[in-house]
């Protein structure tokens, strides 16, 4: 009797997935335009330059070299250098790391947190999912730069600090989408239909609600990229984020802006790094977010 | 509509109560002494101890927490390290002149926003969808703090179409009776001047606005595709009422009432972008305040501002719930 139930099981999970609109790497490839397959190659390129930025710096990119000073954009130096006569695309490429990682790595801290406290709200008893709320309530309401000022003022001035603050400050938004998610998941047939069949509590919410809750996270997560990205580096720039000498991008921006009647590109080339990162990640959002609603395609943005 | 704004007044304390509760767990997450980062990198071990013992740090944490709710409550936000002075009176010094930079950066998204929302939607096609996706991706991708030093550079110190930075002309003086400079200027009679500080806000309110300007003009638009295509408006329309009247009289007043909630939200966003803006063209504010106390490691000065943001935020949205209830009858008669 128990195997039966076992073998039902897996053919109601099997229906999920199926109605679930969860796509494969390969059913996504195959449903995106060639723009959108460039952009996502882009992104890629822009994510290898994050993690191998180092490597790929044509030169050192802390180096003090002050008989250089802020040469203009070169086919020796391709971004020109900065008043310490740093080459500038060594340093984009070694901030693309700063500023790159440290975005995802809050991203994903709140996606983890907010995930955790979505769904412990929206399944949770009443009480739990009141608090929760109301502390979210609080938390929106704030603009996330100044929530962010304050932890990272308290933490002491680093990227680290302003990691940390920002994730502090971004899991409540992902705490209702998922809140939401859930909601909705909650009451499909296939939920009642596994709950009926006598799923474990813990199988219920792992293997038949989260799954097919979370799968419209990745478009806010791939959105959410420029937004946090926006942050981290304003918090950089007014300096309590990254501290010199880091190349952080909104901490170049920062460095150049005495300079910027003299040097341009000092300012100018670090500030449109953070721009064609945030358009880039934008733009695949919205592809994702086309990919998961086709009707949005047909209905045209309202 | 009195019963509603006592419900709303009743609120306000316990979302204060929130906001002080959280700024006290910032001030408690300074790692090692706080007494020492609140009395300033020269501070000598006399200036420490004082200072501890006006924390309370030798207290147990409820009673400093006590202790410290009651102090914010009678506005006690401590002494700035850097102007010596009470941080509320620096901060109420400064803050009109963040106001006044808010307010006209609203002006500009509006300005803008409205004519774009409302022309985006009656000619839906191809072309406005372009223009406000556009705008949508430069709101949310360009830095603030970015494009203002690009336009200083570009519309400041090349074509020299606006003043660089500051509030007014240098070496002019404006009797201080709001606190926000255009508005002294036209107090004291003075209409050149008045003009001239006009041209000293208008490049930082724009910089403050844009990245607004895109989801104003959206949300405008699709709470007018809705009306416009709703049941009543095209009575209106079969009856033969003029496009015009339609939009004015029909239309953008129902669909106002979404843009508002997301308008109050904007102005909370907006004065949080003042810390990012301010600096770059030299301008008074709360948020250049927050800037210079966060190079002079002012750390409870840093905090203050927060705080203050806070009671401001939750104050105006206490005034767009209010105010919607007033322009939509709906919701006066169906919510209580």
């Amino acid at each position: 009797m128990t195997q039966d139930l076992e073998s039902v099981e897996v053919s109601v999970s099997n229906l999920d997935q199926k109605n679930s609109n969860i796509g494969s790497i390969r059913r996504i490839t195959k449903s995106l335009s060639l723009g959108e397959k460039v952009i996502f190659l882009l992104i890629f390129a822009i994510l290898l330059g994050a993690v191998f930025g180092k490597y790929l710096a044509p030169y050192d990119p802390y180096f003090v070299n002050l008989k250089d000073s802020l040469l203009p954009p070169s086919s020796q130096h391709w971004f020109g250098t900065d008043v310490n006569g740093r080459d500038l695309l060594s340093r984009i490429l070694v901030g693309a790391s700063s500023s790159l990682l440290s975005t995802l790595a809050v991203i994903m801290f709140a996606a983890l947190v907010g995930t955790f406290f979505g769904t412990l709200s929206a399944l949770g008893p009443r009480w739990v999912d009141e608090t929760i709320m109301r502390v979210s309530d609080v938390a929106l309401a704030f603009p996330a730069l100044i929530l962010s000022l304050g932890f990272a003022a308290a933490l002491g001035p680093s990227l680290r600090s302003a990691v940390i603050a920002l994730a502090l400050t971004w899991w409540p938004g992902y705490a209702r989408l998922v809140r939401t998610f859930v909601l909705e998941v909650k009451h499909r047939e296939y939920v009642d239909a596994a709950k009926v069949l006598g799923v474990s509590r813990r199988r219920l919410i792992f293997k038949h609600i989260l799954p097919n809750a979370l799968v419209n996270l990745y478009v806010q997560i791939t959105i959410d990229v420029s937004a946090v990205l926006l942050v981290i580096s304003g918090l950089s720039f007014i300096g309590i984020g990254a501290q010199a000498p880091s190349a952080e991008w909104g901490a170049l921006v920062a460095d150049g802006r005495n300079y910027i009647l003299t040097g341009w590109w000092t300012v100018m080339i670090p500030g449109a790094a953070i721009c064609v990162t945030g358009i880039l990640f934008n733009l695949a959002g919205d592809a994702l977010r086309v990919i998961n609603d086709p009707t949005l395609v047909r209905k045209g943005e309202k | 509509m009195a019963k509603f704004v006592l419900q709303r007044l009743a609120m306000v304390p316990a979302v204060l109560w929130a906001v002080a509760t959280l700024v006290f767990f910032m001030i408690k997450l300074i790692p090692g002494d706080p007494a020492r980062v609140a009395a300033g990198r020269n501070a000598t071990i006399e200036q420490v101890e004082a200072m501890q013992e006006k924390l309370g740090l030798t207290k147990p944490l409820f009673e400093q927490y006590f202790s410290f709710l009651s102090q914010t409550a009678q506005g006690d936000l401590g002494t700035s390290i850097f102007t010596f002075r009470p941080v509320l009176v620096d901060l109420m010094q400064v803050l009109p002149s963040s106001i006044e930079l808010v307010f006209a950066a609203m002006l500009i998204n509006l300005l803008i926003a409205i004519p774009l929302g409302i022309v985006t939607a009656l000619v839906r096609g191809s072309v406005t969808d372009v223009v406000l996706r556009l705008l949508t991706l430069i709101g949310a991708t360009v830095p603030v703090f970015w494009l203002g030093l690009v336009l200083q550079y570009l519309l400041g110190a090349k074509l020299k179409i606006f003043p660089i930075s500051g509030q007014k002309p240098s070496g002019t003086q404006i009797e201080r009776v709001t606190g926000m400079t255009t508005i002294d200027a036209f107090i004291s009679g003075d209409f050149i001047l008045f003009s001239q500080t006009l041209r000293y806000i208008a490049l930082p309110a724009f910089v403050l606005s844009l990245a607004f300007i895109a989801v104003s003009a959206r949300t405008l638009r699709s709470g007018m595709i809705n009306v416009l295509d709703s049941d009543y408006v095209q009575l209106a329309r079969a009856k033969g009422v003029s496009k015009i009247r339609m939009v004015s009289k029909h239309a953008l007043r129902n669909a106002i009432l979404p843009t508002f909630t997301i308008l109050g939200m904007q102005v909370g966003w907006m004065l949080g972008s003042t810390v990012l803006v301010e600096s770059i063209f030299g301008r008074q504010g709360i948020g250049s305040y927050a800037t210079t106390a966060v190079l002079q490691k002012d750390i409870f000065a840093v905090i203050s501002v927060v705080l203050v943001m806070g009671v401001v935020v939750t104050l105006l949205n206490l005034l767009v719930d209010i105010g919607q209830k007033i322009i939509d009858p709906r919701l006066r008669v169906s919510g209580g």
